[in-house]
């Protein structure tokens, strides 16, 4: 009797629920219409400008937010335009920059923009309390190190300072013709010091956070969606739609059966497997972006102390086979500058060569190859890394007669083996913070935290430096090519394989979406049909 | 028996609220706090109730003090493990300076000594306070922890749910048919539902479902249209193994006296098979709930991650990643906690379903 009491208390409880109000999302609020739907791959870890590190916390910030200047992605070029400052200007040698703030600009709390701001901004950044990771972007900036190494306890004495006429004025410890790109990262956007003050850490949910962007953070649901919502106070042209709606969505089959289903307008980071065939859809873009995949060669370990061998592998390994193999558009690259790039030349480097790779290596003594040494080559777990760690594998087997051994080991525990410089070959990826050659070039700098390799030149150590402070082109182009030559054709410490694509696939009701090569997505930009 | 004694009007309206929530929660409507309150109310009156006429009090005292040192010895353990794993949370792609490092470490104690680290932590767990993410900056373990793991409880106690009421009948209909096509049919499907990984089956079901037969919403967590694959894929391996379990412990009471008996006096094959064999046949079922409990309640990291479901388990795998020592401490307590207390309940029901154990 117990069991029918069951059912009839349950279909009692099920005809009591229609009493009861459904829940409203703030999802089915938006209009379809006025609402573009896009997706990020994880949470962003903050919206805290001067904290964030990744791309998913700066994608979302940049379009809450301004910084001094922006990039034209109007024309895909990498061309500077004004944003918060209207006007910016240097002296000769790169060493003090200058910024004309706008006067007309308005947080969206009400409050007028001001120089001080960007000052704030640029303590809280530098300032050892705030444990920023991208300190290090202003180090450039005279007596900024020190600051943020505690030295200096006076802020007043970093080469940062609003003058009388509410320029902000910039001090370098060594010019820097490309500085201007700095203010374009997240990390120097200005802060409100008030409302951090007030709200801590929860300054950034969205009822405390205040911004000045095309957007305003309208809700922010941990680990599930973001909404942007247009700023009408914009001090630039406004945002041509209203809602922007963001999904958090691991998974990026995931996101294809989404935007099949006609719920997300764009998706990115497509399923590289799927590449073949997506890429013959009319919704199918791609662009190349400026990222790298290379190997670095410990020059430190036999037999890798003898340029020839290095020479060797580099000429025994055939690029366009493991592009062809990644299927993703990859671009095949022998120099150190990807394209795109100033000093970019696909000329450069040491091309495919076995029958001279052949005889380096008969020159550098191992004639009888059994002789060769147990080399290992380590990359990080991933399924597209071991792919092309096992055709460098067969290759060099092939064009060498070498049989190299792979180790594979977890993010972390690979970055702490990097450290400890027992690797021989190592797989590693470079992705610009700024579009401008010298960030690719001092990686490989003696004194750079990211060069394992090594490998240390004072000649091209100078050459970088001395171009870094130059701001004519074609002088810069020179040296750059005169480091990179000795980089990758006399001393080859690394091996450059490819520089990546980038693969979307946009909907037929998106009429205009901006890609560039810096992967920034600039919401304001696009438009509906 | 009376129907209109106190005691049952009470657990009729108790079951009616709780059967509502559910209801509720699955059709994506609004759960009114109260409701909340007496759900929350009757378990804890239920719990209470059973324990003291039961006279087991003091057993349940004891395992809840046992349980606080098994927490603490999985905190401790789990502490000194973190430590010893190479790489630091810290560690990326593009090295960091080391005064940047530095002052990051300074910011989390990371630069004090291990023993300092240790009781800071404990000593903050003792308050409640399990600290903040490395990776999610300026949020709190407890509050993401809070906000993630009702979404994983949720989608946990449907699969439970359609586990129980699936597998057990599913189980009994093999073991009473055992050898004919319905046995072998059940069983090959329970068996492909144990070996078959989620990767492999929520891919199916969503072609299957969403672009053949456009029924359900391929992923994201917003209502049943939403709930009812990610639910089906979860439920898939406790069914298949509840179904076997059941029909193995079904086949073996069958053969028991009292079941002759029973048959012997007239009663209805269902009668003695839902009345005198299911009760009996019960307990290895009961014994496999423990941790399957815990384990779904926590939800699935492939599961979650194909459908997009902001759930709980993607911090258990992902903090480990990240080498986010904190959310690593904190989802370890936190299903270490659900994983003891779904362990007691068992142990609770056992009495129940069989009075010779005895608790004390």
């Amino acid at each position: 009797m117990f069991y029918y009491l069951n059912i009839v208390l349950l279909c009692l409880s099920l005809s009591l629920a229609s009493c009861f109000k459904k829940k409203q999302s703030k999802q089915d609020e938006l209009p379809l219409q006025d609402t573009l739907r896009f997706n990020i791959s994880t949470e962003p870890p903050t919206l805290d400008w001067s904290k964030a590190t990744d791309t998913t916390s700066s994608l979302i910030v940049d379009n809450v937010m301004d910084g001094l200047l922006d990039y034209d992605s109007s024309k895909g070029s990498l061309k500077l335009k004004p944003a918060l400052a209207e006007k910016w200007s240097s002296t000769p040698d790169s060493k003090t920059w200058t910024f004309t703030i706008r006067k007309d600009v308005k947080w969206n709390d009400g409050k007028e923009f001001k120089a001080s701001h960007v000052l704030d901004g640029w303590e809280r950044l530098l300032n050892p309390k705030t444990a920023s990771e991208y300190a290090y972007f202003l180090y450039p900036i005279k007596n900024a190190r020190a600051y943020s190494e505690g030295k200096i306890k006076d802020f007043s004495k970093v080469g940062v300072s609003v003058n009388e006429q509410g320029q902000l004025v910039v001090e370098l410890e060594e010019g820097k013709s490309y500085f201007p790109y700095f203010v374009t990262h997240t990390s120097t956007y200005p802060i409100r010091k008030d409302i951090i003050e007030i709200h801590g850490d929860s300054w950034t949910d969205p009822k405390n956070i205040v911004t000045l962007g095309a957007y305003n953070l309208k809700v922010w649901e941990h680990d599930k969606s973001i909404i942007l919502e247009r700023n009408t106070n914009y001090y630039n042209q406004a945002a041509k739609i209203k809602n922007i709606l963001i999904h958090i969505i691991p998974e990026s089959g995931t996101a294809l059966n989404l935007f099949e289903k006609g719920r997300l307008d764009a998706i990115r980071d497509l399923p590289s497997r799927e590449l073949p065939v997506l890429r013959k859809r009319k919704e199918y873009r791609s662009h190349p972006i400026l990222a790298t995949y290379y190997y670095g060669i410990n020059v430190e370990q036999k037999p890798f102390d003898d340029v020839r061998v290095r020479k060797a592998f580099n000429m025994a390994i055939d690029r366009k086979k493991i592009t062809d193999l990644l299927k993703g558009d990859q671009i095949p690259l022998t120099g150190w500058i990807p394209g795109n790039l100033l000093g970019y030349d696909s000329s450069l480097g040491l091309n495919f060569n076995p029958e001279k790779a052949r005889e380096l290596m008969d020159e550098a003594g191992y004639k009888d190859r059994s002789t060769f040494p147990r080399v290992v080559i380590s990359y990080n777990t991933h399924e597209d890394h071991k792919r092309v760690a096992e055709k460098v594998q067969a290759q060099l087997k092939k064009h060498l007669g070498i049989q190299v051994e792979l180790s594979n080991e977890e993010w972390k525990t690979y970055l702490q083996s990097l450290k400890t410089g027992r690797q021989q070959i190592y797989r590693m990826g470079w992705v610009a913070d700024y579009p401008d050659p010298d960030n690719f070039m001092t990686l490989m700098t003696s004194y750079s935290e990211n060069n394992h390799t090594n490998w240390g030149s004072g000649r091209y150590d100078a050459l970088v430096e001395e171009a870094g402070v130059l701001s004519n082109e074609r002088e810069r182009v020179k040296l750059y090519m005169e480091a990179q030559k000795i980089l990758v054709e006399e001393e080859v410490p690394v091996i450059p394989i490819y520089s990546s694509q980038s693969h979307w696939l946009i909907s037929d009701r998106v009429a205009v979406f901006p890609l560039n090569i810096m992967g920034k997505v600039s919401f304001k930009e696009v438009q509906l049909r | 028996m009376n129907i209109f004694s106190f005691k049952t009007l009470l657990s009729v309206f108790f079951f009616i609220c709780l059967s509502l929530t559910l209801i509720l929660s699955f059709l994506n409507y609004e759960i009114p706090s109260w409701l909340w309150l007496v759900d929350l109310g009757g378990l804890l009156a239920f719990f209470s109730y059973y324990t003291i006429k039961k006279r087991m009090l003091a057993y349940v005292c004891k395992r809840i003090l046992g349980a606080l040192f098994t927490l603490f010895i999985i905190a401790t353990v789990t502490f000194v493990l973190l430590r010893t794993l190479p790489g630091g949370p810290f560690d990326q792609e593009k090295t960091l300076p080391p005064e940047i490092k530095a002052n990051i470490e300074a910011k989390y104690h990371l630069d004090r000594p291990l023993m300092y680290q240790y009781g800071y932590y404990l000593s903050g767990l003792v308050q409640g306070d399990m600290g903040e993410s490395y990776k999610y900056i300026g949020r709190n373990i407890s509050s993401i922890m809070a906000e993630t793991l009702p979404i994983s409880i949720q989608l946990g106690i449907y699969a439970l749910i359609l586990s129980y009421l699936l597998g057990i009948p599913f189980g009994v209909l093999a073991a009473s048919r055992q050898n004919t096509w319905a046995d072998r049919t059940l069983m090959v499907g329970a068996i492909s539902g144990v070996s078959l990984p989620s990767f492999l089956v929520a891919p199916l079901l969503i072609l299957f479902f969403c672009f053949y037969l456009d029924w359900f919403e391929t992923a994201l967590w917003e209502g049943p249209s939403y709930y009812i694959l990610p639910l089906l894929v979860l439920g898939t391996r406790p069914v298949s193994f509840i179904a076997r379990l059941t029909r193995a412990s079904v086949l073996e009471v069958i053969q028991s006296d009292y079941v002759r008996t029973a048959k012997a006096k007239g009663l209805h094959h269902w009668t003695v098979l839902y009345k005198h064999v299911l009760k009996n046949s019960f307990l290895p079922v009961l014994t496999f709930s423990g941790p399957l409990i815990a384990g779904i309640l926590t939800g699935s990291f492939i599961v979650e991650h194909i459908f997009a479901i902001p759930g709980m388990a993607k911090h258990l795998v992902n903090s480990v990643t990240n080498r986010d020592y904190p959310l690593i401490l904190g989802a370890t307590l936190i299903y270490s906690v659900v994983l003891i207390f779904s362990n007691l309940v068992v142990d609770l029901l056992y009495s129940h379903f069989d009075p010779r154990i005895r608790l004390s």
